[in-house]
């Protein structure tokens, strides 16, 4: 596998990122996902904390 | 003799591979740099909305709208895109007739996980798949910001994001599948045209701002008892002014990213620029209409409003109003059409006001209503023209019908998602701040910042006149 086997950018003839051909595309966009819910559900929280101050 | 004809053939296919590589480089810089370009429309969106509020909430309506910019950009990765080639057909997501389209072709190529994270991520046999990404992510940011505009002074932060992806990276993206592609059964059904994406864009986001305001409600003190209606005058009128010019700005952009490129596997045509329908459009052709457009626009809503709030929306209104057929209409008819809608915006406005609708700056009326204006003016005027690219008497045309089907369509999927998620998240608490946060200003209750913190003091030497 890339850059593993032969170092050489003339073996490669597509996918040219990190992690091509395993898992960890996958792993990342997931856990972008998961940052992206978590903080939503952190700044809800922390916004209506401060909203309530004001009520 | 054969010794200088091989040299001969050498060179011409050496010179055909070069022509290749400069095509390609060629479409790949175009549709780069209309990124930056629609990114300007962001800009345009921050100042405008930023000026339109009181200086309790201006920076809040700041937050809001990068904060849209900031999560419209990874949904559309993580599932707009897919959206956007798995359902041109329709539920369930079968197969079209251009075979680009469909839920297994964006299996493919629309993940970033398996397989198809080779076309979502650095590629250096693919030079298109991520300037054609940032394009349309540019556009599902567009959508958000249209929605924002509607809705400052009141919403909160979370419940706006989630709306701005709801919009941005799934209701126009179902209306860009189905009435904006090749394969979509708007176009290869009804003939729908829409080049500029007025009603899929435009259309959608205005009537999911509706759906929105609806529930969300108007400001403290906009209505009084008798329901009459009250001007709450934003903060800066200059800026706000100067951010609708620099939409326009980015309008050229948008509008560019509409077109598809000669010379490559995924173009139309190997010598002329198209359409995504696959018909004829040039620069040239929008260049004249565009600026036309806008010039119709602000003429029209001078007459009635001698406003510049309301003149530079008329200019969006123009562009919005004609965007439908700015490939095939002509520069006189763009201006006539343009003028009209110019005219018709202020209007729709206060009708909508005295409605009860607190719309803070006319998203319903400049986007929403005008988008539909626009859709439906192409049916009046482009009847007969071929909707999509085809053999003559297979493709679909454009008619008037359609263009209202078309309509209607855009109008339901900007509303009833607008409008229910909207609702979920009013009873859920997550809509509209509480009465005090409101009255106290957004900025103190959600900012640790202030807009002015030494107030917007006269210089010395005015003050002293």
């Amino acid at each position: 596998m890339f850059p593993y086997q032969e170092a050489s950018w003339s073996v490669v003839d597509g996918a040219m990122f990190i992690g091509w051909g395993t898992s960890l595309p996958g792993w990342a966009t997931a856990i972008s996902a998961i940052i992206c819910a978590v903080v939503l559900v952190i700044g809800h929280m922390s916004e209506a904390e401060k909203a309530k101050k004001f009520d | 003799m054969e010794e200088q004809l091989a040299l001969l053939a050498t060179q011409i296919a050496e010179l055909e591979a070069m022509k290749g590589v400069t095509n390609t480089m060629f479409a790949e810089t175009f549709y780069y740099l209309t990124i930056p370009l629609m990114i300007i429309i962001h800009a345009g969106f921050l100042a405008y909305e930023m000026g339109a509020s009181r200086v309790k909430n201006v920076l809040s309506s700041g937050v809001k709208n990068i904060l849209a910019f900031a999560f419209m950009v990874p949904t559309f990765y993580f599932f707009g895109w897919w959206v956007y080639w798995g359902f041109p057909t329709g539920l369930p997501g079968a197969p079209g007739p251009a075979g680009i389209s469909g839920v297994e072709y964006a299996n493919a190529i629309a993940w970033g996980w398996g397989e198809a994270a080779q076309y979502m991520g650095p590629n250096i046999a693919d030079q298109a798949s991520g300037v054609f990404f940032g394009a349309f992510a540019l556009f599902a940011a567009t959508t958000a910001s249209i929605m924002s505009g509607a809705v400052i002074e009141r919403i909160q932060t979370v419940g706006f994001v989630i709306l701005a992806i709801v919009l941005g990276s799934f209701a126009w993206v179902v209306a860009a599948a189905w009435g904006w592609h090749a394969d979509g059964w708007l176009v290869t059904k009804f003939g729908v045209h829409d080049f500029g994406a007025a009603g899929l864009v435009h259309a959608v986001a205005g009537f999911f701002a509706l759906g929105v305001l609806i529930n969300l409600g108007p400001r403290i003190g906009k209505f009084n008892a008798d329901g009459s209606a009250n001007v709450i005058a934003g903060h800066n009128m200059p800026l706000t002014v100067t951010g609708l010019m620099l939409i326009i700005v980015g309008f050229w952009g948008f509008l560019m990213a509409c077109v598809i490129v000669p010379g490559e596997s995924w173009s139309w045509f190997a010598d002329k620029p198209a359409t995504i329908y696959g018909t004829p459009i040039t620069l040239s052709a929008l260049s004249f209409n565009i600026l036309m457009a806008v010039a119709g626009g602000i003429i029209g809503s001078w007459i009635l409003t001698k406003d510049p709030f309301w003149m530079m929306s008329g200019a969006l209104a123009g562009i919005i109003s004609t965007a439908s057929g700015l490939d095939i209409y002509f520069p006189g008819l763009t201006f006539i059409i343009a003028f009209v809608a110019g005219l018709i915006l202020k209007p729709i406005a206060d009708w909508i006001e005295r409605r009860g609708i607190d719309d803070a700056v006319g998203a319903v009326s400049v986007h929403g209503v005008i988008g539909l204006f626009g859709v439906v003016m192409l049916g009046v005027f482009g009847s007969g023209f071929p909707a999509l690219q085809g053999a003559a008497g297979e493709a679909p045309t454009i008619n008037l019908t359609g263009q209202i089907i078309g309509a209607v369509v855009f109008f339901l999927l900007g509303f009833v998602p607008g409008y229910v998620v909207s609702y979920i998240l009013n009873m859920f608490g997550m809509l509209r701040v509480p009465r005090g946060a409101e009255l106290a200003g957004m900025d103190t209750v959600k900012v640790p910042l202030q807009g002015y913190p030494e107030g917007i003091p006269r210089s010395p030497a005015a003050a002293s006149h």
